[in-house]
This record gives structure tokens, sequence and C-alpha cells, in this order.
């Protein structure tokens, strides 16, 4: 047995342990996010535009998570409007940054692994990069809308402005935690690489790699600010609709 | 006013920061020039052996030297650039540019960066204030304080020239921990719930992994594709994995125990109550670290696909160790709920005594 199918197994395991078919869900949810991811590298190889099939793929993704993590579906149902919104918004961030940016592609330190790869694929690998901007702020962005939405069906309509304020601020302040280690824990590698080189501050700050891993981090971070008040927002406005909350 | 209109402020911030960049070439010893104009002097279709079509364009550039000595100075030189740009990119009038001296002249060395990272750090910290107020100063210390901690490591780790590597990141991820407990949790039993539930379940978890991957001899896994290494590449796999489910692990403690604290029911209730909160925010999380692990692979998958390799090639090449690590992150965050919902359970009798 190959070893990722071992580990599936392994966490389809210990989640119908730990969260019985609720655990069920989870691990449908993972699956179908992990198909889903695949099939977007694949039209993006096969020539779709990368932006419009990760915008096409994001829809999947949010849903998949939001509606399968949980059962209330008043919950589901803001989380999911909200998280819309927000992906939105966060679309504009990463199409203005990406392009300003120029970190697009490959820096100088990936060329030893690129020795005998065609470079020239007919692909741009600008919008490459803001697919990949979008859809990783999106396990962000699906985790804090349901947090919120599940916090304030909680707190109930009577719930004051500052209780509000407290929950968005433990939201947002351990969200910023497990991104902060999320990303930093891909960058080992890259940390100790830089620090090897003794590349001087000023250098890391204009390299291509490192720019690019810190615009993710700040996308991410963004992405999960601005799920936070417009998932209140939301949640708030239904209310007022006159639909059950 | 300021009610309306205070969101546009972190547009303002970014703004502000960009240019501010745009003017700091004097800091810069490195040559730096800005594009004054720009003509296209050639373009002509390329097609690799593979069937791949891309176009090359040569620009000529005529730019201006805006730090050292020849400040002010009129430069010249060419830039090719591609339609998929994989290592070049196109210059427009304005551009910022490092250039290099030749025997020649100078040629572009790299594109200048500063401006965006700069302005888009001021917009993610401008909104942060707005939407969080006081609460983001303790937020912006527990990170400043694992930043400052992974550089000492980085530091110590380069002196040693890796030799206490693995002892080093263990201990800088137990170190991560107490600190982000302290300052977000306080210095109490909860913290002290929650820092070692974050710790067991993160080890607990990287330990089963460890399992997996000997028990099946790391079988379609390809850790000499781990980026960035020059040596003990599965060391540093390790590594990432630890560092990287940390925070997810210690975001689920911290609400269970957040949660499970403030009930005043016994032990069994208490467990009952954060099995079923850690339950509910499992599944998210495990998306989370998912989506930033597996995205990050996109550019690379999609290079390796258009270079004539096979899907299946490409999932385990590429985006395998991407795989690996979420789901290995997987197993420590489903493991903290019962973890954590014990551990709350028994600090929580001895509690209401004291």
């Amino acid at each position: 047995m190959s070893t990722i199918t071992a580990l599936g197994l392994a966490l389809l395991g210990l989640l119908l342990l730990v969260g019985g078919k609720q655990g069920l869900a989870n691990f449908l949810a993972l699956v179908i996010n992990a198909v889903v991811m695949i099939l977007a590298v694949v039209l993006m190889a096969g020539g779709f535009n990368p932006i419009a099939v990760a915008v096409v793929a994001g829809l999947f993704v949010l849903a998949a998570v939001i509606f399968l993590s949980t059962k209330d579906a008043s919950v589901a149902g803001a989380a999911f409007v909200a998280s819309l919104a927000v992906m939105g918004l966060v679309l504009a961030v990463v199409v203005t940054a990406v392009i300003l940016s120029h970190t697009a592609g490959f820096g100088q330190e990936d060329s030893e692994e690129l020795e005998g790869f065609s470079l020239y694929i007919g692909i741009s690998f600008q919008s490459l990069l803001i697919a990949t901007g979008l859809l990783s702020t999106l396990g962000a962005i699906a985790e804090a809308a349901v947090a919120v939405a599940a916090g304030m069906t909680e707190l109930g309509a009577a719930a004051t402005l500052a209780a509000r304020r407290r929950m968005a601020g433990a939201i947002i302040g351990t969200g910023l935690n497990t991104l902060f280690f999320g990303f930093f824990g891909g960058f080992a590698g890259l940390f100790v690489w830089f620090a090897q080189l003794h590349y001087p501050f000023w250098e890391i700050l204009n390299n291509q790699i490192f720019a690019g891993e810190l615009i993710q981090v700040l996308f991410a971070v963004i992405a999960v600010t601005l799920t936070v008040p417009i998932t209140m927002w939301v949640v708030l406005t239904r209310a007022k609709g006159g639909r059950p909350s | 006013m300021w009610r309306k209109w205070r969101y546009l402020l972190p547009v303002l911030v970014f703004a502000l920061g960009f240019g501010l960049a745009r003017l700091d070439a004097g800091l810069y010893r490195q040559p730096i020039a800005q594009v004054t104009a720009v003509r296209v002097s050639h373009t002509a279709p390329q097609k690799d052996n593979l069937g791949n079509n891309d176009r090359l364009t040569t620009q000529k550039v005529s730019a201006r030297l805006l730090n050292t000595a020849r400040r002010g100075e009129l430069i010249h030189f060419t830039n090719v650039y591609s339609y998929s740009g994989a290592m070049d990119s196109r210059l427009s009038q304005g551009s910022q540019v490092f250039v290099s001296r030749t025997s020649g002249g100078y040629q572009l060395h790299d594109r200048k960066r500063d401006g965006v990272i700069i302005g888009l750090f001021g917009f993610a910290v401008a909104l942060l204030i707005l939407v969080m107020r006081r609460r983001f100063v303790l937020s912006a210390v527990s990170i400043l304080a694992n930043v400052g901690l992974l550089l000492v490591a980085l530091h110590v780790e380069i002196q040693n020239h890796q030799t206490l590597a693995w002892w080093l990141f263990t201990g800088l991820a137990v170190l991560f921990t107490a600190v982000t407990t302290v300052l977000v949790v306080g210095f109490n039993r909860q913290a002290a719930v929650a820092g070692l539930a974050t710790i067991g379940a993160t080890a607990a978890g990287v330990a089963l992994g460890y399992l997996i991957f000997t028990l099946t001899g790391y079988k379609n896994l390809h850790l000499e594709s781990v980026k960035y290494v020059t040596q003990a590449p599965q060391l540093l796999f390790y590594v990432q994995i630890i560092i990287g489910a940390l925070g997810a692990v210690f975001d689920e403690c911290t609400d269970i125990t957040a949660a499970v604290s403030e009930l005043a029911a016994g032990g069994a209730a208490r467990f009952r109550a954060g099995m079923a909160i850690g339950r509910n925010i499992m599944g998210p999380l495990i998306a989370v670290l998912f989506m930033i692990f597996i995205a990050d692979t996109f550019t690379e998958s999609v290079l390796w696909l258009r270079n004539g390799n096979s899907i299946s090639q490409t999932v385990i090449w590429v985006m395998g160790l991407g795989f690996a690590q979420s789901l290995v992150s997987a197993f420590g965050i489903v493991l903290a709920v019962p973890l954590t919902a014990a551990l709350a359970a028994w600090a929580a009798p001895k509690e209401v005594v004291a």
C-alpha cells in the first residue's frame, strides 16, 4: 500500500472514532477537496483560464467544507453566503498584489530544480499564482465563517456589541496563529536556506520566493480578517429579514 | 463620517506604503533604475518539442538610475519576456528594477518588490486594527515573539551547522506553544491544559505519521523533492509538519478549553461537552491546512503536466508531500479533541475545590 493511502485510511479510522457520523462527513469533505484540487490543476494545465478554474473550484471547496462540517442549516447558509462575498473581495486583493509584485513563476533559487524542464509552457504563471493565492485562503475563510456564524447563533439576537467584538477578536486571534504556523511550517526549509547563504535583509525583502510566500500569508490574514465582520453582517441582515436564524 | 469611510483606511495605507517605497532607492547600495521608455524590438513565437506554444518578446529599455554615484544617468538594456513568464516579466514605463554593471553597461538583475510587501503588510495591519481593536496588540506581541524565537533558532542552527536541528526545532515547537499560550490564554490552569494538549496532540499525530511512513517504507513518497533543502530532507519534512500543525492544533485546544471551563458541570459532562465542540471545529481546521499545503503546489504541478508527465506522476511527485503533510497534521487535529476534552475534564473538579 502506498504511504498516502495508508495515511488516508488511518485518518478515516481516527475521524470515525472521534467524530462518528460527523467524522465521516469531514472525511468526505477532505476527499471532495482533494479531487477538486487535482481536477483544477489538470484543467489549468489543459489550457483553461486558471483564475476562472480557481473561482469555480473555490465554490466547490467552500460548499464542501461548510455544508459537510455544520449540521445547523442556518449557520451553514450564512457562513456560505458570507464566504462567497469574502472570496470576491479577496480575489480583488490577490489580483492587485500579484500583478504589482511580479512574484509569479520561479525564482533564481529554483533554477537547479528546473533543469531539464521546458519553461515556455504557454500558460500564464501570473494567472496560476492568482489561482494559488485565492485557493490557499479558502480553508481559512470557511473556518472563520463557520466559527462566526455558529458563535453569533449561540450569542443570540440580544448580544451586545461588546460581546460580539470579544468574539471577533478571539476568532481572528486564534486564526492568525493557525495561519502563522501553517505557512511558516512550509517555509522552514526556505528560512534555513536564506540563513545559510547569509542573505542581507533588503535582498530577502525583494527576493522573489520570499516576497511570494509572504504575500500568500498576508492574503490569508486579510481573508480571515474580512470574513469576521462580513459574516456578522450577513447573520444580522438575515435575522432582520425575518428568516429564522 | 469616520464610521462610514473607515474601511477605506487599509486601501489608503496600502497606497501610502507602495508610494513611499518607490522613493526609497537611496537606502539601497545595489543600483536601482526606473524605466523611462520601452520599445518592442522583436517578437517571435516559441514552440518547444512538447508542443507548447509560447511567445517571446524582446524589449529595448531605457531607464534612469535612482541611486549610487551615477544617479540620474540614463542607461539602456534589453529585456526578453515570455507570455508564460516563468522566470521573466514584462517591463513597462515606471517599473523599478535592480540592475547590475557589466563590462558593456548595465543589465537587468531583478524586480524591486519591497513596495507591494510593505503596502500589503500595512493593509493587513490596518484592517486587523479596525476589526480587532485593542485585542490586536496581544496578537501582534504573540506573533512578534514567535518570529523572534524563530530567528534565534535559525541563528543557533547555522552556528551549529545543523547538528542539533531536530532537537532545536522540537524545542522551538514547545517554546512556541508555551509563549503563545501564556500570551493568548494567560498564566493559569486553563493555559496549562491548552498548552499540554497542543504539545501532546501534535507529538502523537507526528508519531502516528512516522509509524505509518516507516511501516509503508515511504512508498510513493519522495522526500528528496522537499524544496530548498541542501541536506537532511527527511528531518526538515518532519520539522515542517510539526510547525505547520502546531497553530491549528493550538487553535482547537484553546477553543475547547475556553468553552469547557465556562461549564459548571462535573468531569464526565465536561468531557462530553469538549468532544462535542471539538467535533464541530476539526473539519474546517483540517481544510485550512489542506488548502494552504495543496494550493502551494499548483505552479509546479502545471509545469510538470505541461512537460509531458502523467497526472499520477505529478500527483505523487509534486502534490504528494502536500497531501502527506495535510494528512499527518489532520492526525494531530483529530487527536487533539479527545486529549483536550480529557485533560479539561480531569483538571476541572480541582479548580472548583481550590
